[in-house]
C-alpha cells in the first residue's frame, strides 16, 4: 500500500508539471500568439483563468501522497519550509519553494481586486520563478525523468515556455515593436 | 500645391504595412479546457502506469532509504544469481562471489585480443 502512494506521488508530480505548463503557456499566449493556431485570445484567456482547477488538484495529490507514503519521508513542515529534509535538501527544497510561490500566485490572483493592476502584475510575475523552481525540482528529484521519453517531453515543454517567456519579455522591454 | 507624382491606389488593409492580422484557430474555450483536463489526466494515468512498471529506479537522482534498500537487495540478489561481477551503479556495496558461483564448462563467447 505504501508503494501505491509512492506511485501516486510520482504520477501526480508529472501531472502537476503538465498542468503548470498549460497554465503558464496559456498565460503567455495572448501576447505571444503561442496558441493562435488553436484558438483566439478570448478562449485562451478563459483557459488560463480556469487552469487552477487542474493545477491545484494535481499539486495537492502530489503533496498528500508524499505525506502518506513512507518512501519519501516528507513531513508536514517540509511541505512549506524548504531545505529541512534529511536527504536531497536542494532538490526537494526547490519543490517546496515552487509550492509556496504557487500559493502566493493563487492567493494574490483571488485577491486581485484589492491590488492595483500594476501591483497585481508584479505579484503574478512570481509565477515565472515558480515555474523555474518547479522545473529544477523535477529535473533534480524526478524519479521518472530517467525515462528518455518523459525527459524529452519535460525538456521540450520547458524550453518552449522559456522561448515564449523570452519573447514576451522582449515585447515588454520594446513596446514600440508592438505598436508599429 | 498638387504633387506631380501619380496618385497610387489605396493599399488594401490586409496587405498593407504593419502587423498583419493573424487568423486564430477555431477551438472554443470549453474545447481548450477539456483538452487541458484530458492532457493532465492522461499524463497522470500514463505516468502511474510507468511508475507501476518501474517501481525501483536505481539511477534516479534521489534515492529515499526504502527504495535504495530494496534496490540494493534486488541488485545484489540478481548479481549473485547471474554471477555477474559488475558493481551496481546505484549503491556503493561491493559484490562478493560466493561458493554458489561456479565456472562454466561452456565455451567462451568472447575473444580477448592478444597484442
Amino acid at each position: 500500500m505504501d508503494l501505491f502512494f509512492w506511485e501516486i506521488a510520482r504520477a501526480s508530480g508529472l501531472a502537476a508539471y503538465a498542468a503548470l505548463c498549460i497554465s503558464v503557456l496559456s498565460g503567455l499566449a495572448p501576447r505571444t500568439q503561442a496558441l493562435s493556431f488553436l484558438a483566439n485570445n478570448r478562449a485562451v484567456r478563459a483557459l488560463h483563468d480556469w487552469t487552477p482547477w487542474i493545477v491545484i488538484p494535481a499539486a495537492l495529490v502530489h503533496v498528500v501522497a508524499l505525506l502518506l507514503d513512507a518512501t519519501a519521508r516528507i513531513g508536514i513542515l517540509d511541505v512549506f519550509v524548504p531545505f529541512l529534509t534529511s536527504y536531497g535538501q536542494l532538490a526537494i527544497g526547490l519543490g517546496t519553494i515552487s509550492l509556496d510561490l504557487l500559493i502566493i500566485v493563487l492567493v494574490t490572483t483571488w485577491m486581485r481586486r484589492r491590488f492595483s493592476n500594476n501591483a497585481w502584475q508584479w505579484w503574478h510575475r512570481v509565477s515565472y520563478l515558480g515555474f523555474v523552481t518547479m522545473f529544477l525540482h523535477a529535473m533534480l528529484s524526478g524519479t521518472d525523468l530517467t525515462s528518455p521519453v518523459i525527459s524529452v517531453l519535460s525538456w521540450a515543454s520547458g524550453i518552449g515556455i522559456a522561448y515564449y517567456a523570452l519573447e514576451r519579455l522582449g515585447k515588454a522591454l520594446n513596446p514600440s515593436r508592438i505598436r508599429a | 500645391m498638387k504633387a506631380n507624382s501619380p496618385t497610387l491606389p489605396p493599399i488594401p488593409a490586409r496587405t498593407g504595412p504593419g502587423r498583419p492580422k493573424k487568423r486564430s484557430g477555431p477551438v472554443p474555450a470549453w474545447g481548450l479546457k477539456l483538452g487541458g483536463l484530458l492532457t493532465t489526466f492522461g499524463v497522470f494515468v500514463s505516468s502511474f502506469g510507468y511508475a507501476n512498471a518501474h517501481l525501483y529506479v536505481t539511477n534516479a537522482p534521489l534515492q529515499p532509504a526504502m527504495v535504495a534498500a530494496v534496490a540494493t537487495t534486488g541488485t545484489t540478489a540478481a548479481t549473485t544469481s547471474t554471477a555477474t561481477a559488475a558493481p551496481s551503479t546505484a549503491t556503493t556495496t561491493t559484490t562478493t562471489l560466493t561458493s554458489a558461483v561456479r565456472t562454466t564448462t561452456q565455451p567462451a563467447v568472447t575473444v580477448t585480443k592478444k597484442s
